[in-house]
């Protein structure tokens, strides 16, 4: 699944263990959701939707959207 | 801590010992080069080399900033149990040559290391219940896969290889640090893909 998470903490000016500290998981966790490595569950998602004050859908974005916005 | 000392943390080259070890104390002891109960004690011995090693393991991952609160208990109670379970293996195997045969305490020293093993699973489980990072529970669960794989996968194949008589008898008791090494060897692999993501701080 894309993400905008690099381009929103870039905003903030949040490094990866800035956004962690605030979700409270691991660098990594960050890193692995961030890259795509790992779809974070629907919990996690609101919580990372939380911190940025943003829709669950402005952050994640379908496959599809993702390709129609490149 | 400054980033030479971090970057001097090697926990494959511990890892990588500790296995060379078991392969040829395994090798050692199907060949009959070494009878009952030395290769037992040299095991226990063997395992010394996982304290550095999770001191390393341990260093490294709070580099790259993958150390939870479940993960320190997690090897506290890990490494605990480990201890016991070669201090377990050392009086199992001294003892046996000195206990007549069929004495209760045989079944006993014989059934003491099921203690430990039993702690090394329930720290595990522990960790799966109190890890809050879904992400590092995945990556856990998908490295004890890799172990349960290793441990089913070569003794079902051996099993049958020595059916066949092609291969010399192993005792069950190996089970245990196949299923070790292969988590290990899992852990190392999730390591591996997050590194092959790129890790930007």
């Amino acid at each position: 699944m894309k993400n905008r998470l690099r381009v929103l903490r870039a905003e903030r000016e949040w490094s990866q263990q800035d956004l962690a500290d605030r979700l409270d998981v691991s660098r990594q966790s960050v890193n692995a959701i961030e890259t795509g490595k790992y779809d974070p569950s629907l919990p996690l998602a609101f919580r990372i939707a939380d911190v940025f004050a943003l829709r669950i859908e402005e952050i994640f974005l379908r496959e599809v959207d993702a390709q129609a916005a490149q | 801590m400054d980033n030479a000392t971090r970057r001097g943390a090697k926990p494959g080259l511990w890892a990588g010992m500790f296995a060379a070890n078991m392969a040829l104390i395994f090798v050692l002891s199907i060949t009959g080069a070494l009878e009952q109960p030395i290769p037992l004690i040299l095991i226990a011995l063997n395992c010394v080399l996982l304290v550095p090693m999770v001191k390393a393991a341990m260093q490294r991952m709070e580099d790259r900033g993958a150390v939870t609160t479940a993960v320190r208990r997690y090897n506290r109670r890990f490494l605990g149990a480990s201890a016991l379970y070669a201090i377990a293996m050392i009086a199992a195997g001294a003892a046996t040559n000195y206990i007549p045969d069929a004495s209760p305490l045989i079944w006993a020293l014989a059934i003491l290391p099921m203690l430990p093993a039993f702690g090394m699973i329930w720290a595990m489980m522990r960790y799966l219940a109190e890890e809050a990072d879904e992400y590092q529970r995945h990556r856990a669960v998908q490295a004890s896969m890799v172990g349960l794989a290793l441990v089913l996968v070569i003794g079902t194949g051996w099993g049958f290889l020595e059916t066949f008589g092609l291969v010399p008898h192993i005792w069950a008791w190996w089970v245990f640090p196949a299923w070790a090494m292969g988590l290990g060897v899992g852990m190392a692999w999730t390591e591996f893909r997050q590194r092959d993501a790129g890790e930007p701080q």
